[in-house]
């Protein structure tokens, strides 16, 4: 047993390491730091609630966190409703040869930078920009589409799209077909399966993929700054100025902590809810 | 039989080049438990899935209780399905799984629980109402989809296979079970399985399949001692097939002449045609009698209380011969020992060969 444990030890050895030297120290030091002072511009490392003080009892970091998650929240439903059709597509009605060149075609948006995506959506939803001038062919426009939540929820999208329809594909193509088969020899149209079978079984892949989105646009900084305009802004941008105005860090590092904070908690009852089997009594 | 409650005309299916049921015919009254027999690849499964409306016929018709059912979506017929892996819903409890057919067809949440209880308790698993079906046991999980499929009080029940999962004392159990509910119940059960003794035990008739083609229509007992075809006679039983030519003809017997030798059997046919002499295994006897061969024994087969005993003739035929296992001591069956068996013309059975 011994020689045993040692020997998967040594296979767990290395991610045991890595995440102890570049999540769990930095988490440390991020919440050590949110207890910091700075004095003279100088930071001083002291065990004091003045910046947690402070950024709670702004209104500003309220109405930034509920901003942030309504924003997330909203690209996590709707990038699964987008993608819904597409991935039931891509698993029933196409051929698994179809199915493979699709996820490899979805695979190629993240060869890009996301930073180059994004600064193609400027170019299209610009005042004088393409999607502005097509509309205005029919005499309509011109409408502001960049620096407002369109252009952050746009940008949000961009960013999580292909992988909520990648996740959502692989767990519809999983689903056993003969269940859908049995729903139907007992009564079931195939448009009604979807709500009967499709959803049900594949919950846990479906909740995963919505929770990916979340955090991926939780965290965004791209998206709400280039397309969104910080305005307003989201927590990500509230780090960034924090840090920029009198080299605030333990300010910043109350809304690193608030933000990581929101994401257990979110993630934790995602996942419990993803994988909750149906309970016998 | 008066108007049969299925009928099947000239029914094909083909996927592509393969012709997985190639013109079938098939008439099923109303109350008859049917199995439908073959090897792996047979059609019998597309045939029963053809039933159910999951695949629809390449050509031919399909009609239930005489309606034209080849345009029928599979969800606007009544045709529920026992399937072999259950294809239960895992994330419904038993009762949800059992509610689903009534569900579908829009009926209230106290009836579906009251006539969804009633047939769990019927199939004795009303304690296990609202566990989930995961931590059932297979045979409770047989139950469930039983439960399942007849709570909508079809008149045609079709069943895959449904018992291959289970453990062979459960399989016993089982089909007395289903015998008693098809009794009870009076309706139609088309039952596919690739297990004689499940055709055997439960079926009024049985259909044999064979690449695609259905090779015979009868009951358990015409089907085991009057095979029409080789392949029937191969796969049903443990029959003797003594290939050979007819010499000469009777009024109701004639002589084959076979490779292991000359010997009358029951039976019409014109000189020179091709035939074969079909004996049953449990027919044939240890001794000297009407009809003799010597064999040498290869093996045994023990599984009980009949013992199998496969036997090589000169020629290289295979013999088999079944015998009650407390009377094996007597008879010097050992592997190697040379023996002769024989068969009482009565008993031989005359297959003409298909041309």
């Amino acid at each position: 047993m011994r020689r045993l444990n040692l020997y998967a030890l040594t296979f767990r050895l290395p991610i045991i390491i890595w995440q102890t030297l570049f999540f769990i120290g930095p988490l440390i030091f991020v919440v050590a730091m949110s207890f910091f002072v700075v004095r003279n511009f100088q930071m001083v490392e002291t065990f004091e609630f003045d910046s947690w003080k402070r950024m709670l009892s702004r209104d500003f970091v309220w109405d930034a966190y509920v901003y942030t998650v309504l924003m997330a929240g909203s690209a996590a439903i709707l990038a699964s409703l987008i993608a819904f059709p597409a991935a039931y597509c891509l698993a029933f009605q196409t051929s698994a040869r179809t199915r493979q060149i699709a996820i490899l075609l979805l695979i190629i948006p993240f060869f890009t930078s996301y930073l180059v995506r994004t600064f193609s959506w400027y170019t299209i939803l610009a005042e004088a920009g393409v999607l502005n001038g097509a509309v205005g062919l029919v005499g309509l426009g011109p409408y502001t589409l960049l620096n407002t939540y369109v252009g952050t929820l746009i940008g949000y999208l961009t960013l999580v799209m292909p992988l909520v329809l990648i996740l959502q594909t692989v767990t519809m193509a999983n689903i056993d077909d003969r269940l859908i088969q049995a729903a139907r020899n007992l009564g079931c149209s195939p448009a009604r399966t979807i709500w009967t079978v499709i959803l049900p079984a594949g919950k846990t892949g479906f909740v995963i993929a919505a929770l990916f989105a979340f955090i991926l646009s939780f965290g965004d900084f791209v998206a709400p700054f280039y397309l969104g305009g910080s305005n307003p802004p989201t927590l990500p941008i509230l780090i960034i100025d924090t840090t920029k105005a009198g080299q605030q860090w333990p300010r910043a590092a109350v809304v690193a902590v608030i933000m990581m904070v929101t994401l257990f908690v979110i993630a934790f009852s995602a996942i419990m809810y993803a994988y909750r089997k149906r309970a016998s009594r | 039989m008066t108007e049969p409650l299925v009928s099947l005309d000239k029914v094909e299916k083909r996927f592509d080049d393969f012709v997985a049921v190639r013109e079938a015919n098939l008439e099923i009254g109303a109350g008859e438990f049917i199995a439908i027999m073959g090897p792996s690849g047979c059609g019998k499964t597309t045939t029963l899935r053809m039933l159910a409306g999951l695949d629809a016929p390449t050509s031919g018709e399909i009609r239930i209780a005489g309606k034209l059912m080849n345009e029928v979506a599979a969800h606007e017929r009544d045709t529920p399905m026992v399937w072999q892996s259950l294809a239960l819903f895992p994330f419904l409890n038993a009762r949800e799984n059992v509610e689903f057919g009534l569900k579908m067809r829009g009926i209230d949440s106290d009836e579906r629980e009251k006539r969804a209880m009633n047939w769990l308790d019927r199939m004795e698993i009303a304690e296990f109402a609202e566990r989930n079906v995961e931590t059932l046991s297979g045979g409770q999980r047989q139950r469930v989809a039983l439960a399942r499929a007849l709570v909508t009080e079809p008149k045609l029940l079709l069943l895959d296979e449904p018992l291959s999962a289970l453990d062979a004392h459960l399989v016993i159990r089982m089909q007395g079970v289903l015998t008693k509910l098809q009794k009870e119940l009076g309706i139609t059960f088309v039952y596919v399985t690739h297990s004689q003794s499940e055709a055997f035990a439960m079926a009024d008739r049985v259909v044999i399949m064979s690449k695609g083609e259905i090779a015979q229509v009868g009951t358990p007992r015409e089907v085991y001692r009057a095979p029409r075809t080789r392949f029937v006679a191969e796969f049903v039983g443990r029959n003797n097939i003594l290939p050979g030519s007819v010499t000469s003809s009777d009024a109701d017997q004639v002589t084959v002449e076979t490779g292991l030798g000359t010997f009358s059997v029951p039976g019409v046919a014109t000189i020179g045609t091709k035939a074969s002499i079909v004996v049953a295994g449990d027919m044939m006897q240890v001794g000297r009698g009407e009809n003799s061969v010597d064999a040498t024994v290869i093996s045994e087969e023990f599984v009980g209380s009949i013992v199998t005993a496969f036997l090589e003739a000169a020629d290289g035929t295979e013999l088999k011969v079944q015998v009650q296992e407390r009377a094996l001591a007597d008879l010097d069956l050992q592997p190697g020992s040379k023996v002769t068996l024989h068969w009482a013309t009565q008993d031989g059975h005359l297959l003409l060969e298909e041309t």
